[in-house]
């Protein structure tokens, strides 16, 4: 749980310098309030000159002066106080995404994550910038304005301390209702932002469906709805300042009477301090005033707060590693009843299964039937929920990540490629320093020569988001260059056929046979010939690992497999 | 000031909000000014004489003006915010119409979080523009010379010194400040976006930086791109707080003046005393409105931003929109000469091409990657524009078409299929909201997913789906729309060869009669098609039925050749 009070307290000077100039801006009032009085009571009720109120007009700027400087210091303190806290934020969230394993990068919409971000952690600005500061003044001025208040004409006191604690009953009051919409507020900015993107990221098939229209008033009713939520939390804030100002209306009004009976009837009381409490008493209230603003704005940054504390909280099922290292030679890999449960969804039922080191795997099986979940595990990108992966018989939990991931690749079905440059891209792989030979070589050898050599900035041109501009074939190309540039001894390798043209594929072809010469290959495939050339045979179905052996003990064995190889090589023969 | 005119223009579309807000302002300000003037005044009179009536009227006055002034803020507050979100609301439906015919070039310039970034937070900003931009020197004007012109019946000099007072708080310092904030530019939406289209990609491209250990690199980075944005936002509340206080204190030296004006006046014998208390008393008010000016340059120098980058995002020319309609029958489409370069890009990706799709017929389009056919698609789709040739659907310019009314004849399937957040019903719903449950299973029967329910989740981008599952989904989106176009990039590459089979006869069987274009990866299966279109690097380099290009034994037959030994 994030406590922003206790996260502000801990800064000890910060807090200090806020009380210190809290106290100074204090006096700075009441100097400035004593000043307009002697020098209108001089003037209007002494009949003084004007020399003689020309070092009162000098003290009053000096008060002015004070009270405008100890205001920017207030403000400045928590400014610099918001800024470094936000940031701390930032960076524990950034933690916590990067510290959950892949089901959760996948779980719940990116967008959503990225406002949580942005927006939640600058909705807790207000509480350092505006409400610390305020609260150090409200824990100040209003006592020393107290104290001035009874010592000057104790029953206007009186009247103040019986009117003035309505204010923070009221604001109990509404403010527990603001913080139940302001909850409800927060979770609808989320959902708006990730909806938005959403829509925004699928106008092109939104089009081609004619369905943008409808859109269009789906984010209008989305829109008025999300105003509608924020005019409730406003309400209930304008309805709380409406109360302060009628209660210290009312509390003003009293003084007044009392102190215009002394004045008028009773005759007992001077102008001086009858003027002096004027000034103070709108000042005193005025403080409570801000401090209910301020208040309001720390009740948004405390329900932001609780969002960021559910996202820090969460609970994940980690990926546990330890410090054996491994030798770059392809090691054995080892399945032991290996299992893993999407929440209460699909399950991979336990896999019994070796693979030798330099041999090759293919995992077969229709879509759907977790080959994609057996490779994240084998890959350490999912903790299995029941089993061990042993490598050279360690199991994967005691081998250290680095060790690890620098043996593999993964060349996923649809690369990831990052908003930077060709060589940028090809080079992420290596993790080390590379030249310029080895970029090219690698390129060469995937077959992208031709087409960076067709560019006019050659590597150095830019590719956008997840390789925009680039085909699939050419994106495919850039994993594999990635993967010569790496040199691993495992290689993942999915979907080797996805949307790729022959050309393309006689590449990969090539690569892969070239990439398999060092290292252990596990494919999850769709064609024969990567299939028939493995050594083992992963035959998924419906979770399970149906059967294991060769291409020809499958043929001989296993109906199932006979069966698809005879629809895959009639559609060859046709 | 020009970017903020369409800001406007959606703001005083609330006409009725607007002034509303804008009278409750004017009252709210002037019924406080004559609160704390009348105290002064009373305080002064009730020290001179002993009359009740002077108390009565004093207790009146405070009641009055106090409770005018706080019901009146409430209203004004009420109106302004929500006029506010009303215009929020507009403009974010205006952006995405401009946006929508924009779009399926867009991706291809802007990455989606940095768009996300623009629209979401720049439309957000706008919401300032009324509250703290637009509206409260309006307000501040009116009260002031209300108040000017009521100080004027006492002293002159006074009158002249509230209004320097006004046009140094309300007018010069604040445009002294903006103006000083345009010159150093706010740089903390632009590492704001930063920030966000890096989390952005942390996020989508999480599993790829795992593995290649990049995660902890990218982290860092991730951490100065946020200590980046905290030294903006630092810098902006810094900037922000110190034109705060200097609006203040000069507010607060102007009522100083007043003061030594004034007693300056009264020992002169040119003021009454009795109104010196007040006259001070109605220059502090008065100032005390001024407040909500000391945040008008950032707000101005923000709105200003957000507009005009908002407006940048669509200020691509708009295609010249047909009206026609295309009529209900079989379609035929021709292409003449067709050439087409991405702009930013070097390679042609189309160049001179030409052809010919009568109705019913079904052609495949084969090539290698990155030959030019996903262009050719979009050029068939109109969701491009020929640079060069025309294209002709039933013979007429495609240019004279409404696009819309064009798209709604096709069923589409792209390579990258959008699957919204929702359900499997909503995201078939969008191909005809007709359809009924029954229709919906029995498509995804034909593709092989009958064992989806239609209210199974879908995730944002369809996650949740693998690859082969998406395209199965989007083909049973396009024979849900069941049209007599129909345009296929790739639609069966993640689908294992069995299912693709089956799934393929399903739909010659359904669109018999229609007009069909495929783009191939594998050449398996082509003899049944009317024409093959053999593409490379943006040109045609072969066209004919399956028999006459083997025949032939030129590129296609090269192709095959390879596909053959691979398979071998």
């Amino acid at each position: 749980m994030i406590d922003l009070k206790q996260m502000a307290f801990e800064r000890k000077r910060t807090m200090a310098l806020l009380g210190a100039a809290s106290v100074l801006k204090g006096l700075a009032i009441i100097m400035q309030a004593l000043f307009f009085v002697w020098i209108v009571d001089g003037v209007f009720i002494k009949g003084d000159s004007f020399n003689t109120i020309i070092p009162l007009l000098g003290g009053l700027s000096g008060a002015i002066m004070l009270r405008g400087a100890c205001g920017y210091m207030l403000g400045r303190t928590g400014v610099q106080l918001a800024a470094e806290i936000k940031s701390e934020l930032r960076k524990r969230l950034i933690r916590s995404f990067a510290a959950n394993p892949l089901q959760a990068a996948a779980q719940g919409q990116s967008g959503k994550k990225v406002s949580l971000l942005m927006d939640s952690v600058d909705e807790v600005d207000g509480f350092f910038s505006k409400y610390m500061p305020q609260i150090m003044q409200t824990y100040t001025i209003p006592l020393m304005l107290l104290a001035v208040v009874f010592y000057q004409h104790w029953v206007t006191g009186v009247i103040i301390l019986i009117t003035a604690p309505f204010i923070p009953v009221f604001m109990a009051i509404v403010g527990k209702r603001t913080k139940v919409k302001a909850d409800e507020k927060m979770e609808q900015l989320g959902q708006f932002s990730g909806t938005f993107l959403d829509v925004l990221q699928g106008l092109t098939t939104l089009n081609l469906y004619g369905q943008a229209n409808k859109q269009k008033q789906l984010i209008q009713k989305n829109s008025l709805a999300f105003r509608d939520a924020t005019m409730g939390v406003l309400k209930s804030a304008f309805l709380s300042s409406l109360m302060l100002e009628y209660i210290s209306m009312l509390s003003i009004g009293i003084i007044a009477l009392e102190i215009g009976l002394r004045l008028v009837v009773f005759q007992n009381i001077t102008f001086f301090t009858a003027f002096f409490m004027m000034l103070l008493v709108p000042d005193f209230f005025n403080m409570l005033k801000d401090f209910g603003s301020a208040f309001h704005t720390a009740r948004g940054s405390m329900a932001a707060a609780k969002l960021l504390s559910m996202e820090l909280g969460q609970e994940e099922r980690k990926t546990e590693w330890g410090q054996e290292v491994l030798a770059s030679e392809p090691p054995h890999i080892q399945l032991d009843g290996v299992a893993f449960q999407y929440g209460d969804g699909f399950a991979l039922h336990p896999v019994q299964a070796e693979i030798p080191p330099h041999s090759q795997v293919a995992i077969i099986g229709k879509s759907g039937s977790g080959k994609t979940t057996l490779m994240h595990l084998i890959a350490g990108l999912l903790p299995p929920s029941a089993g061990t992966v042993k490598i050279n018989g360690i199991p994967r939990e005691e081998i250290s990540e680095k060790s690890w991931f620098d043996q593999l690749s993964y060349i996923s079905q649809n690369p990831y490629l990052f908003a930077g440059t060709i060589k940028e891209n090809i080079i992420i792989g290596a993790n080390r320093e590379v030249t310029q030979e080895e970029v090219a070589e690698a390129a060469e050898k995937a077959g992208i020569s031709e087409l960076v050599a067709s560019l006019k900035k050659g590597f150095d041109t830019e590719i956008g988001e997840a390789g925009r501009g680039l085909s699939g074939g050419e994106k495919q190309r850039i994993a594999l260059a990635r993967a010569f540039l790496k040199k691993p001894s495992v290689i993942l390798f999915d979907e080797p056929t996805t949307g790729l043209d022959l050309q393309t594929e006689r590449i990969l072809q090539e690569s892969m046979a070239e990439l398999a010469k060092s290292s252990t290959v596990i494919t999850i495939a769709h064609r024969l010939h990567t299939i028939s050339r493995s050594d083992q045979i992963f035959f998924l179905s419906d979770g399970r690992l149906s059967a294991v052996g060769g291409h020809m003990e499958l043929m001989d064995s296993h109906g199932p497999y006979r069966e698809m190889v005879a629809v895959q090589q009639g559609g060859a023969a046709e | 000031m020009k970017e903020l005119k369409h800001i406007f223009k959606l703001t005083i579309m609330e006409k009725k909000d607007v002034s509303l807000a804008v009278v409750f302002g004017f009252i709210a300000g002037i019924a406080g000014v004559a609160l704390l003037a009348s105290s002064g005044y009373l305080v002064s009179k009730a020290a001179l004489t002993t009359q009740m009536t002077t108390l009565v009227v004093m207790a009146a006055c405070l009641k009055l003006f106090g409770f005018v002034s706080a019901l009146s803020r409430y209203a004004e507050r009420l109106y302004s915010h929500r006029a506010t979100f009303t215009m929020l609301s507009n403009l974010r439906v205006s952006f995405f119409e401009k946006l929508s015919p924009l779009a399926p070039n867009l991706f291809q310039r802007y990455r989606s979080g940095d768009l996300l970034a623009r629209i979401v937070g720049d439309v957000e900003s706008l919401q300032n523009f009324l509250l703290r931009v637009f509206y409260p020197p309006v307000v501040l004007a009116i009260v002031f010379s209300s108040t000017i012109f009521f100080a004027s019946f006492f002293s002159a000099a006074i009158a002249v010194v509230l209004f320097t007072g006004f046009l140094l708080t309300v007018v010069v310092v604040p445009a002294l400040f903006a103006w000083q904030k345009r010159k150093t530019a706010s740089k903390t939406r632009a590492s704001r976006a930063a920030l966000s289209t890096e989390a952005t990609e942390f996020l989508y491209g999480f599993r790829d930086l795992k593995i290649y250990q990049q995660l902890e690199q990218q982290e860092q980075q991730l951490h100065q791109l946020v200590d980046g944005y905290e030294k903006e936002q630092r810098n902006e509340g810094l900037w922000e707080n110190y034109s705060q206080s200097i609006n203040a204190l000069a507010a607060m030296l102007i009522s100083l003046i007043v003061l030594g004006l004034g007693a300056y006046f009264t020992a002169a014998g040119e003021l009454e005393g009795l109104y010196l208390a007040m006259l001070v008393m109605l220059s502090l008010a008065v100032f005390e409105n001024v407040t909500p000016m000391a945040v008008f340059p950032a707000y101005f120098e923000e709105s200003r931003k957000a507009a005009s980058r908002l407006d940048k995002v669509v200020e691509e020319p708009v295609q010249n929109k047909g009206e026609k309609n295309l009529q209900p029958g079989r379609i035929e489409i021709t292409m003449k000469n067709v050439s087409y370069t991405y702009p930013q890009e070097e390679r042609p990706a189309l160049d001179g091409v030409s052809l010919r799709l009568p109705a019913g017929s079904k052609t495949a389009i084969v090539g290698p990657s990155g030959s030019g056919k996903s262009t050719l698609m979009q050029v068939l789709l109109h969701t491009i524009q020929a640079d060069a040739g025309a294209v002709l659907v039933n013979g007429e310019d495609v240019h004279s078409f409404d696009q819309e009314k064009l798209w709604s004849r096709i069923n589409a399937v792209l390579q990258e299929n959008h699957f919204f957040f929702g359900t499997i019903r909503s995201n078939l719903a969008i191909a005809s909201e007709e359809a009924t449950d029954e229709q919906m299973e029995d498509v995804l029967e034909k593709v092989e997913l009958g064992a989806f329910s239609l209210s199974m989740k879908v995730e944002e981008k369809g996650q949740n789906l693998s690859g082969g599952e998406k395209q199965r989904l989007a083909i049973a989106r396009a024979m849900l729309k069941n049209e007599a176009l129909w345009l296929l990039d790739e639609p069966v590459s993640s689908i294992d060869s069995m299912t693709a089979k089956a799934i393929y006869s399903c739909l010659f069987e359904q669109g018999r009669e229609d007009t069909f274009v495929v783009i191939s990866h594998d050449l398996t299966g082509l003899e049944r098609m009317d024409q093959i279109i053999v593409m490379e690097q943006g040109r045609i380099v072969e066209t004919g039925s399956y028999d006459d290009l083997m025949e032939r034994r030129g590129y296609f037959y090269g192709l095959k050749q390879i596909e053959k030994s691979v398979f071998a």
